[in-house]
């Protein structure tokens, strides 16, 4: 695996943990205001 | 909410313009492509460091003020400092496997005492999940979150106490060891990386906030059975 492959990876991998953590929250949201 | 999505899309934004500038600075001749990961590393770690401030300071409000918002500040901005303090250790153990050979060293003062500190934190959030009381909750977490805190300066200066694999931190109050170009990309990212806290940190104040008006309610209906303590059942 390249260098840049890892590089790359590691910033989705960052990004994609931001974006979930945002997705769990909406869900609770929508739970709670159920 | 509203603030909340406006927030989002800032952090959107900023994040990606800091990807940009990390993708297109120019390259440590040691480090190669790796040098990028200063701009994800260093973020996120800062982030952490940040949030755990936060819960130290709505810990040591709550147990001034005594109300719930200052608990919900401390618990929320704890659970966003732990996904984002083993999410920065997961980018440096990535760049440790390139550049030092090793991605994980227990003999390192500053990987050691970041490990015991996310240890710690998950620990408070355990704890906050095991007391149904939320007054007693919110005392005892607060205390535990005062304490923890202190491994915050610990971590950052673990480099200079003791010799580690670890460098020292590149900013100091003599100046950056690292070109400009690549000192802009790492701010920025620090700048997007703290926009991005402000925005989960107030979207999770806001579910927190919902969901315990949400308990409140189902008490008050009735529907909310605890089981009875021991002590009760030997009273009787």
């Amino acid at each position: 695996m390249s260098n840049q492959v890892i590089v790359i990876g590691s910033f989705a991998l960052v990004y994609a943990a931001s974006i979930g953590y945002a997705i769990f929250l909406h869900r609770r949201l929508k739970r709670a205001a159920e | 909410m509203r603030r909340v999505q406006v927030l989002l899309a800032v952090a959107a934004a900023a994040l990606g313009y800091g990807a940009y500038l990390a993708f297109t600075a120019p390259l440590d001749v040691l480090q190669g492509e790796y040098t990028r990961m200063i701009n994800i590393h260093v973020p996120t770690l800062w982030l952490a460091f940040l949030a755990f401030g936060i819960t130290a300071l709505g810990s040591v409000m709550y147990l001034i003020r005594r109300t719930a918002r200052w608990d919900r500040l401390a618990a929320s901005s704890a659970e966003i400092g732990v996904l984002f303090a083993v999410v920065g250790v997961f980018t440096g153990m990535v760049w440790g496997q390139a550049v030092w050979g090793q991605a994980w060293d227990w003999g390192d003062a500053r990987l050691a005492t970041t490990a015991v500190m996310i240890f710690v934190y998950v620990a408070y959030l355990v704890l906050r999940q095991s007391i149904a009381d939320p007054e007693k909750r919110a005392k005892r977490s607060a205390i535990l979150g005062i304490i923890a805190v202190i491994q915050v300066p610990l971590v950052y200066f673990s480099v200079y106490l003791v010799r580690t694999l670890h460098q020292t931190p590149s900013i100091r109050p003599d100046g950056a060891t690292m070109p400009t170009e690549i000192l802009v990309a790492m701010l920025v990212n620090v700048g997007a990386f703290t926009v991005l806290y402000v925005a989960l940190l107030t979207g999770r104040m806001y579910v927190a906030r919902l969901e315990s008006e949400r308990a409140s309610e189902r008490a008050l209906a009735g529907e909310a059975v605890s089981n009875p303590r021991l002590s009760e059942i030997q009273d009787v």
